[in-house]
């Protein structure tokens, strides 16, 4: 169903069907009538506190996500926070989106409480998520509880659930795709959502909840087949926010599950495009989207219902991607004779990686080459981890150890995977741009 | 148990979760994200396994600060019932 607000999804489903299974997390479960109400009980407290902007450090828990639909009704901005990220990041994080309130595990709340700020005015109904990029880069997309909504819908047009399934949520609400297709999805159609237990239990919760559905990045999918943990009960796996490797998709396939691909952007409240049968890859265009093609092949998204307000205090970057209501993706695509969309590229310097986090190249040679005081380095993709390509005298231990510190503080699946040392200079344009793709096709 | 019986058990486990490592030279020095084929979600598995052989729980938000061998054996031992 099409709902406005996570508070009319709430409280029709609590209205119609209150008895229903709404969210599993270990061995608790919560109907939509328990839901809704201990929500609205918690929003009337979070009210009264006066607190404008809540920094939700995401554990993907049933109170997480009781919190978060409470800060949404009590007309807070939500910022959503990988309790995981380093301190150092969260804290900038948390001034740059004015967050006076925390909610998260008590001793890292009560460690970056120095940095909370006066709040917000005018945050109701917005929800703050990242581009998954790293540092200085990382952008906070506005979205709202309506467009995450609308998003929901457009996705169940397409690939509609059943109340008798059971969606497992696996991924990380701080990403708009785990938001969306691991939660929402589930919850606007009436589905029950089990919520993943962190990753300790990548290996055990599929067993454990016994989902029909479940929303995956690539990296996930192959850990979930390699590993022989996939559930006999599943019927449907939604792939998307990165390359999937099309063997990935036709082993799935093969054991008698059925595989969609999807593809969006955190600035479209996730999916503007969904592969429902035959081919994975090819992509049919959800019901509120029009996506065209520029001269260079760039997809181009209006997304009137799911569109992002734009980039939180940096309208300069919105200004850049967001022309005239048309949002420009960097990605390249192309259309087959049935219309259907394929994503064949980058067009930005930025790697997709298979956990469906990306790296801007720019700013990520930037410290590598800091970090080993020369500039002759450059950043490929290979078997879906960073490649670091080095031109000069050093050894690969020499490199490493250079390189600990700022490795240690990138997520782990941005982190390098291996170190080529090459003798001769790196391939250059008359410019001095580095020939990124003849790098690539070398391997 | 001392750490370098800590360190073995670390190898032990790794060669059986990636038997193609089988034979590669691990050292307390080795960075798990660029000198082996670990990627992520393998060192998930890792940590998972490890857990469970010494009966201990490292917190997630610990994980991403493992990068050596070495710092996933210091986050054993400090864990390990003084004996």
């Amino acid at each position: 169903m099409r709902f406005d607000h996570f508070e009319d999804m709430l409280r029709h489903w609590a209205e119609t069907t209150p008895d229903a299974p709404a969210l599993r997390y270990g061995a608790r479960t919560v109907s939509f009538s328990q839901l809704f109400e201990t929500v609205q009980q918690r929003a009337a407290l979070l009210r009264k506190s006066h607190k404008t902007c809540l920094g939700l450090l995401s554990d993907g828990s049933l109170d997480c996500v009781t919190e978060l639909f409470a800060a949404n009704i009590a007309g807070m901005q939500i910022v959503m926070l990988d309790e995981n990220a380093p301190s150092v990041l969260l804290r900038q994080l948390i001034q740059y989106t004015d967050v006076d309130l925390l909610w998260g595990d008590e001793d890292l709340v009560e460690e970056l409480s120095p940095a909370l700020t006066q709040g917000v005015e005018n945050g109701s109904g917005k929800i703050l998520f990242f581009t998954s990029g790293t540092t200085e880069r990382a952008k906070a997309v506005i979205l709202t509880d309506h467009s995450l909504c609308q998003s929901a819908w457009n996705g169940s047009a397409k690939l509609p659930l059943a109340p008798e399934d059971t969606l497992l949520c696996l991924l990380p609400l701080g990403h708009v795709f785990g938001f969306v297709c691991g939660l929402l999805w589930g919850l606007s159609c009436c589905a029950c959502v089990a919520l993943g237990r962190g990753a300790r239990h990548y290996i055990d919760d599929c067993a454990y909840y016994k989902p029909t559905t479940i929303s995956v990045v690539p990296l996930l999918l192959g850990f979930l087949m390699k590993q022989k943990l996939l559930n006999q009960e599943l019927k449907l796996i939604l792939v998307g926010a990165g390359d999937c490797p099309p063997a990935l998709l036709e082993a799935a396939a093969a054991m008698g599950i059925r595989v969609s691909f999807g593809y969006g952007l955190t600035e479209t409240s996730s999916g503007v495009a969904i592969s429902v049968k035959g081919d994975p890859y090819a992509m049919e265009i959800c019901p509120d989207d029009t996506i065209t093609l520029a001269e260079d092949g760039e997809i181009l998204i209006e997304a009137p219902t799911c569109m992002m307000q734009g980039y939180y205090k940096r309208p300069e970057s919105t200004a850049e991607v967001l022309i005239n209501g048309v949002f420009h993706t960097g990605d390249l695509g192309r259309f087959d004779e049935e219309g259907k969309l394929h994503i064949t590229g980058r067009k930005k310097d930025i790697l997709v990686l298979s956990d469906g986090t990306k790296i801007f190249l720019p700013e990520y040679e930037a410290a590598i080459a800091k970090a080993l005081g020369t500039n002759e380095i450059a950043v490929i993709l290979q078997n879906n981890k960073p490649l670091l390509i080095y031109s000069g005298e050093a050894n690969e231990q020499d490199l490493n150890k250079a390189l600990l510190p700022l490795m240690t503080e990138l997520p782990r699946g941005q982190r390098l995977g291996g170190i080529r040392i090459i003798e001769e200079p790196l391939p250059r344009t008359a410019t001095g741009k580095i020939k990124r793709w003849e790098l690539q096709q070398k391997g | 148990m001392t750490r370098q019986d800590v360190i073995q058990e670390i190898k032990t486990v790794i060669f059986n979760c990636f038997p193609d490592m089988e034979g590669q030279e691990l050292t307390e020095d080795t960075v798990i994200n660029t000198e082996t084929a670990i990627d992520s979600m393998g060192f998930v598995l890792v940590i998972c396994k490890l857990e469970a052989l010494f009966d201990i729980k490292i917190p997630e938000r610990q994980w991403a600060k493992l990068s050596t061998l070495g710092d996933v054996a210091d986050a054993i031992m400090k864990r390990l019932p003084k004996a």
